[in-house]
């Protein structure tokens, strides 16, 4: 068995790459690089080279290729003391544009151009676009170096950044002593109140293990999940994270910051990350007055759920009420089949089967909406009865699901031998369906549960758009609309763990359930 | 003595006369006295016994009629005719009896107008000609691929190993994303919309199949066919499909309503055809849905829709109940 789970597991890991690669390929090598300026204001405005060299600059964000500009190569020649200021300014207009009536200048850009041409970069050159002897508005000379990402190279980025580790070396400037502190009271609230943390300096974060009040209550950050940054979904921010963030309006309480001041604040002291310069540099009285050292940079406590969560609650309700209702009802219709409860019952499955979902959907909001529940989800002010909508819509079509495939396996055992041996003992009709029928039927039944429980953390796509639910659900269609790269992946790799791991923790499940069933054997019959 | 019930010398002839010796017909010797059974036949006598199926047959015959043949028949053309109001702003948004007081009393006003004064009614069969074509279309294609794939999946240990790894990569890929990275390549037409479902749609088909092929593959009457040294192709033409026609008809019930359904998700995505099927329409009809007075161009085309898929399944099932040969007795 261990063996088996050992194989099953590094042969899900490896369509999961697989999954990921089809979709870099998909996103990076099919899809026109331009379409991403299509609903983009910045670039409608821009004109000319300015247009040019942003549009290089946005494909070097979206990941699409490495870009190195002359002005930057420039900048660090002067970083480094190799040219002063002057010789700065003047090689990186006069160097592109005029070119050889400027050897002084003219010998950098040979040297950018040997250094990256032999780094396997293309070279381009936009010469300065005049009207009369004026440069036209954006017109400016550019040049630059650019090398399109192979595939291998991108995936091998992407996976081995999944994981970050923090350490106390991980911050590159100067911050006094490094190392790691455990403390029983955390100053965080207030430094008497009894809460263990580890804390670290010359770590990414302040916090690397703390205690607070929201779910799960313990929280580490000394490994980070990313999944690959957002660019215009959630600008900056992780894919992990912004499925995991809670939303909504500001949550204040009453905080003391590392400098001593008291005050009602939505801040939340334990996400202090790292920033550079941030106190040491800043004249700012808001950061001197709460802050005593760089880890300035804190998250905020919100009221409301994350997006996972909001779809996690719909979903979990939806899936334990569809299992509590569907069982017995499609118990009972196998019990009296081709009577008036199983018609009854056969035609609501066809209604969900055959009823486009949007359909139905827009229906039961319709039908609560007379009845006057809530049909739109509103973070800012939330009640219970919001909620109600959504989990039927969602919860209906799976009833229908599984009555239909349990009747349909409950009648299939109904003429086995073992039945009739049963019945032939003398065994009340309701003790053999309970105990003998439906112990058989359930299995493939229970292979599907850890799906449907997982699968609530995805999200559904029309349910949540209709009633408005701020979930998971529509993160990859909001993304392919924006041409996210970063989030098309690190989505479409969440929800391949995530069906990996059901199908897996369904076998197992199916094998505890019915020990008949074994996957040390080989498959087959 | 026994009494002799014919006296044989009566008739004044030699036994050689009277007599002639019959060869043993190897032949005739194999044919089985039975009734004669059909199978087709006896399929359409087991549905057609049902008086709910020919009520909905008809149903299913009046449906494709309105959406082939009436187009066809008022000459709608799709470029012109949404647009012949769309300058008059009085003509927006009637209800039927407005719309049928405005232009007169026919057909084309009997559930009003919509957001750019056409004809709800014309736009809804135009509609559902294409969204069943698409229907259609997808289904043969996948039904075709997935049961020959299928067949040969289930039958090959070798090729099983390989396709169920292509299978669990290729179920993970996001449908969305593939559909919306070709519509994206291709421009959103009807052809690429039929790629875009076909494209991986056939793998669950062929998925489903695989498992029903390897129930019966090894069943007795299989294990002693090949015994008996049955070819492949003929066990699995003559023993196995058969037995499986029922399944695939159910199949097939299934599968045409869930093209359409998925039509429908996919325009009010905003990743649907560009053309005017049912899904576009109901997705363009979505505001119309909350304002007050305009509810019939949501839910007419709603309706066409669930109809028309309702019909199929419920025709698909029957058919496929009826396909069973245990209930030919």
């Amino acid at each position: 068995m261990t063996k088996y789970l050992l194989s099953r597991i590094v042969r899900g890991l490896i369509s999961i790459i697989i999954v990921v690669l089809i979709v870099m390929l998909l996103i990076y090598s099919c899809l026109n690089k331009d379409m991403i300026f299509a609903q983009d204001p910045t670039y409608t405005k821009m004109k000319s080279n300015a247009r040019e060299i942003y549009k290089y600059r946005q494909w070097e964000r979206y990941g699409y290729l490495d870009l190195v500009e002359y002005s930057d190569y420039l900048q660090e020649l002067l970083d480094a003391g190799e040219i002063d200021q002057t010789t700065y300014s003047e090689a990186v207009l006069l160097g592109i544009d005029a070119g050889a009536a400027y050897p002084e200048y003219d010998k950098y850009v040979q040297q950018f151009t040997e250094k990256y041409e032999s780094e396997g970069y293309n070279i381009e050159k936009l010469q300065a676009d005049r009207a009369g002897s004026k440069i036209k508005d954006g017109g400016n000379p550019q040049l630059f170096a650019q090398k399109p990402i192979p595939l291998a190279k991108r995936a091998w980025t992407y996976f081995t950044g999944i994981f970050t580790f923090d350490n106390i070396h991980k911050v590159k400037e100067d911050v006094g002593e490094r190392g790691l502190s455990f403390t029983f009271f955390d100053p965080a609230y207030g430094g008497e109140k009894f809460s263990p943390a580890i804390m670290g300096n010359g770590t990414q974060h302040k916090y690397l293990l703390y205690f607070d009040s929201q779910f799960p209550y313990v929280h580490q950050n000394f490994v980070r999940i990313n999944l690959g940054a957002s660019y215009t979904v959630n600008k900056g921010i992780d894919v992990f994270n912004t499925m995991t963030d809670s939303q909504g309006a500001f949550k204040t309480q009453m905080i003391t910051y590392p400098a001593g001041l008291t005050e009602e604040s939505a801040d939340n002291l334990h996400t202090a990350v790292y920033a550079e310069g941030s106190f040491n540099d800043s004249s700012s009285a808001i950061i001197k007055d709460r802050f005593v050292d760089n880890y300035t940079n804190v998250g905020t406590y919100k009221s409301g759920f994350s997006k996972v969560g909001y779809s996690f609650i719909i979903g979990i309700i939806s899936v334990i009420m569809a299992y509590v209702i569907a069982l017995p009802l499609g118990m009972l219709m196998a019990r009296k089949k081709d009577k008036l409860i199983d018609n009854l019952g056969t035609i609501y499955i066809v209604f969900i089967i055959a009823v486009p979902s949007l359909a139905y959907i827009f229906l039961f909001k319709a039908i609560g909406g007379k009845f006057g529940l809530p049909t739109t989800f509103d973070m800012t002010a939330p009640t219970w009865t919001m909620y109600i909508l959504p989990i039927i819509s969602l919860a209906l079509p799976s009833i229908a699901n599984l009555m239909k495939w349990l009747r349909r396996y409950m009648i299939d055992q109904m003429n086995s031998d073992y039945v009739k041996f049963a019945r032939s003992g003398g065994l009340s009709e309701g003790e053999i369906f309970r105990k003998h029928i439906l112990k058989n039927a359930a299995i493939p039944i229970v292979h599907g549960i850890p799906g449907s429980v997982l699968g609530s953390l995805v999200g559904a796509i029309i349910t949540e758009r209709v009633y408005v639910v701020p979930g998971a659900g529509n993160l990859l269609t909001n993304a392919i609309n924006a041409y996210d790269n970063g989030v098309i992946v690190g989505v479409t790799l969440f929800y391949a763990l995530l069906s990996v791991v059901s199908v897996m923790l369904g076998d197992i499940l199916m094998s505890i359930v019915d020990p008949r069933i074994s996957f040390s054997t080989k498959k087959g019959r | 003595m026994e009494e002799k019930l014919i006296d044989l010398g009566e008739f004044n002839m030699s036994d050689d006369e009277l007599f002639s010796v019959v060869d043993h017909d190897m032949l005739a010797s194999e044919k089985i006295t039975a009734p004669r059974y059909s199978y087709w036949k006896s399929v359409f006598r087991v549905f057609f016994k049902k008086k709910i199926n020919i009520i909905i047959l008809s149903l299913l015959v009046v449906l494709i009629a309105f959406a082939y043949i009436y187009p066809l028949a008022i000459g709608y053309d799709a470029d012109v005719d949404p647009y012949i109001n769309l300058m008059n702003s009085e003509a927006k948004h009637l209800g039927p009896k407005a719309a049928m007081d405005k232009f007169g009393y026919n057909l084309h006003w009997i559930l009003g107008s919509g957001a750019s004064g056409n004809s709800t009614f014309d736009a809804l069969w135009y509609g559902s000609g294409i969204s069943l074509s698409l229907a259609l279309i997808c289904a043969a294609i996948n039904m075709t691929v997935g049961i020959l794939v299928g067949a040969v999946w289930g039958f090959s240990k070798k090729v099983d190993i390989f396709m169920t790894e292509v299978y669990n990569v290729i179920a993970n890929v996001p449908y969305i994303l593939l559909i919306s990275v070709l519509v994206l390549i291709m421009s959103a037409s009807f052809w690429t919309m039929v790629f875009a479902l076909t494209v991986t749609g056939w793998l669950g088909i062929a998925y489903f199949i695989r498992t029903q092929v390897i129930i019966i593959r090894d069943r007795e009457y299989n294990l002693a066919s090949r015994c008996l040294g049955t070819p492949i192709m003929r066990i699995a033409t003559k023993n196995i499909l058969p037995f499986m026609t029922s399944v695939i008809v159910t199949l097939l019930a299934t599968e045409i309503p869930s093209y359409i359904s998925y039509e429908v998700f996919l325009s009010y995505i905003g990743m649907g055809l560009s053309d005017m099927s049912l899904g576009k329409l109901i997705e363009a009809a979505q505001v119309a849905m909350t304002t007050p007075g305009w509810e019939l161009e949501f839910w007419a085309p709603v309706a066409v829709a669930s109809i028309i898929a309702v019909v199929l399944y419920v025709v698909g099932q029957n058919l496929g109940d009826a396909s069973d040969p245990r209930t030919h007795m």
